[in-house]
């Protein structure tokens, strides 16, 4: 008796220092932020706890314009790197062979250097002087006064960048997972090609699909660093203007409100592309292994 | 995914194994400064009162005499002394005192988030000295944070700081505030890029410098030096002219002109070229004319914005005594003329001039590190704002640079 409750007990038992550190680390640290964002006051004469719902308004009518770009920035970015995350996957998985695994390694290998390295080696690249401006300058893609870095093209290129493999492991692991037979299936069905890739494959891989640009979306809409190195004012994000609400200005609620704004509105895209791309394709994983 | 400054800087001192200079390493400082930790966030956002010592800093009754202890605990910005740190062995071998010397203070606001809660409950957090730009060491008075020094115990002190900096406005007798290193904003720029020599911060507004401009984040060292060109004086403008400065810096940025607003990595933009003509900080242009004939310091015939970096010894700081002895003791000509000799930023002690200029006939003639009497009437030090208007001058100037 004592032995089964043990055994029933064990489960959940394993779960305490997960929910103690989710606690501690997340659901605390929350809802203090919570209690924060509705403080009013400054610095210098101490902020009160007042129930000052008007630094939600007034974040979210100041900062409107960060926020728009920072979903558009995500939003292309994430698109970009579906466009080059998905053949690549597509490649590894069906056409790697033995490489597969070297292929793989491969995607991941420039990751083991630090995030802030990569990107400032961006900024190295799209420099002004630099052999990537020169080239097209020459090819008269770039005109004589214009630049690569510090537009919107040099952030939106290294989100991209910096979020692939965000993309492409979760592709992978759905299109390597695909069973070959459903695929001679298809074409014992008198299936092109193409037909079979949009009719087996691609549906197959729909949870790869959204899973990946979950991962980059949501990181890529608070990212700061990529806006700060590779950009100018003109296309700070959010993630900009909380980290100078937070340290430069010292405006704690507003930044604290700021963060919950962006919480809320990444829920609600979450929800809505869950919803667009089928939550069976979300559960579709899970679904299969049965 | 923010990495920490620790990894970071582990990780290029692995990655970069070039002789250093102390430029160099400041853009790594850079790049480790742009990481920031939770903690300083958390510690942040507690409750807030008006500070420990109740009566500000005017009524407090000055360090009291001590014995010198075995330790000491020294805030201070990154690259801020010599390499080998020899000032600090040197007070070792003289006082017996070992010196922790931190490295923490990258930004004087994110500073002030960590420090301020224990502060304000009169508790240092162990440190005995930190090193705070003129505005925030204002505030720290103004907040009561800082103890008043026994000027009795300081004769170095009191005898050898220059005389430009003997009397800020926000401490007038130097009771509550010594300077660590001063330094010049002004032009910093390209010979083989520009059409002319600039002479004023309106060629930062040329339409043909358009995108290869970037200013200072450090909202002070922008907006006085702009309003200065516009005809307000600095060290008396109202909030007003100082806005409008931050009005014409917003269009700048608006159009284009303005590529960027930057801390030290500046350096690395205009090094390579990316940008022509930027604000900068004196003592990196130093460095940079060093590595590189085609860079060039100018002063703005409008005037150079002189600001100083003040060491302060906190409320409940354990070794107040021997902190008091640390900040006499970099006061000797013969102790700070190692520290300016790497540092190259404005040096605040009298007779170090001719010590250097033994040694390097060059430094000691560098207008940079030991300006005459003509170069410092042309600078000016900022005034002191008052808490609401600093506030919203602040806010107004976040909003043009983007946050």
């Amino acid at each position: 008796m004592a032995a089964r409750l043990r055994k029933a007990g064990l489960p959940y038992a394993l779960l305490i220092p997960g929910l103690g550190w989710l606690a501690i680390f997340f659901a605390i640290p929350l809802l203090y932020m919570l209690f924060e964002s509705l403080k009013q006051g400054t610095i210098d004469t101490g902020f009160i706890f007042n129930w000052e719902f008007s630094n939600y308004t007034n974040a979210l009518s100041d900062f409107s314009e960060q926020f728009l770009r920072s979903f558009e920035y995500a939003g292309l970015a994430t698109l970009f790197a579906l466009i080059i995350g998905y053949p690549l996957a597509y490649v590894i998985a069906f056409r790697g062979g033995r490489w597969r695994n070297a292929l793989l390694l491969a995607v991941i290998v420039p990751f083991f250097v630090t995030y802030l390295i990569r990107t400032l080696s961006w900024e190295t690249i799209l420099s002004d002087s630099g052999f990537v401006s020169d080239t097209l300058r020459t090819v008269g893609v770039l005109s004589e006064g214009g630049r690569l870095l510090d537009t919107t093209f040099s952030v939106v290129a290294g989100i991209t960048y910096n979020f692939l493999p965000f993309m492409i492991l979760p592709l992978y692991a759905s299109l390597e997972r695909i069973d070959p037979r459903m695929l001679e299936a298809g074409y014992d069905l008198y299936g092109r090609r193409r037909d079979v890739f949009l009719r087996v494959t691609l549906p197959l891989s729909m949870p790869g699909v959204v899973a990946g640009t979950l991962l980059t979306f949501i990181p890529a809409a608070g990212d700061f660093i990529n806006a700060e190195l590779l950009g100018t004012p003109n296309q700070y994000m959010i993630g900009n203007v909380i980290q100078s609400r937070y340290l430069e200005v010292a405006d704690y609620p507003t930044a604290a409100a700021l963060s919950f704004i962006l919480m809320a509105l990444m829920l609600a895209i979450v929800v809505l592309w869950a919803r667009v791309a089928g939550t069976e394709a979300l559960l579709g994983t899970e679904r299969e292994r049965r | 995914m923010t990495p920490t400054g620790d990894d970071l800087d582990s990780h290029f001192d692995r990655l970069l194994r070039d002789p250093l200079t102390r430029r160099r390493l400041m853009q790594r400082g850079a790049a480790g400064a742009l990481s920031f930790s939770a903690l300083a966030y958390l510690a942040a956002c507690g409750e807030e009162t008006g500070g420990g010592a109740d009566t500000g800093a005017e009524g407090t009754k000055a360090i009291r005499k001590g014995k010198i202890s075995d330790t000491l605990y020294f805030a201070n910005w990154p690259l801020y002394i010599e390499e080998d740190r020899g000032t600090l062995k040197e007070f070792q071998k003289e006082y017996g005192t070992k010196v922790k010397y931190v490295e923490e203070i990258n930004d004087n606001t994110e500073f002030f988030g960590k420090v301020r809660q224990q502060y304000a409950r009169g508790d240092s957090g162990g440190r005995d000295i930190h090193v705070v730009t003129d505005w925030m060491a204002a505030r720290m008075m103004r907040l009561g944070y800082v103890q008043k020094f026994d000027k009795s115990e300081m004769p170095n002190a009191s005898r050898n700081l220059i005389d430009r900096l003997k009397s800020p406005p926000f401490d007038k007798r130097r009771e509550f505030s010594m300077p660590w290193q001063s330094g010049f904003t002004g032009i910093i720029y390209r010979r083989d890029k520009v059409k002319r020599e600039p002479r004023s911060v309106d060629d930062l507004f040329d339409p043909d410098y358009k995108g290869k401009v970037t200013m200072l984040s450090e909202m002070r060292d922008t907006v006085s030096v702009v309003a200065a060109s516009m005809g307000a004086d600095p060290e008396t403008a109202s909030l007003d002219e100082f806005m409008r400065a931050v009005d014409k810096i917003g269009q700048a940025a608006e159009s284009g002109q303005v590529r960027g607003f930057t801390g030290n990595e500046y350096t690395k933009d205009i090094t390579k070229g990316d940008s022509w003509v930027i604000l900068g900080w004196s003592g990196d242009a130093v460095q940079l004319e060093a590595d590189n004939p085609n860079i060039r310091f100018v002063a703005p015939e409008t005037g150079v914005h002189l600001w100083t970096d003040n060491m302060q010894i906190p409320v409940g700081a354990p070794h107040a005594f021997t902190a008091q002895k640390m900040i006499d003791f970099v006061y000797r000509p013969e102790v700070q003329a190692d520290i300016a000799e790497y540092v190259n930023y404005i040096c605040p002690v009298e007779g170090v001039k001719e010590i250097l200029t033994r040694r390097d006939p060059a430094l000691g003639q560098n207008q940079l590190i030991f300006p005459d009497e003509q170069t410092l009437s042309n600078a000016f030090i900022m005034r002191q704002l008052k808490p609401d208007d600093e506030r919203e001058l602040e806010e107004a100037f976040q909003q043009v640079i983007g946050a």
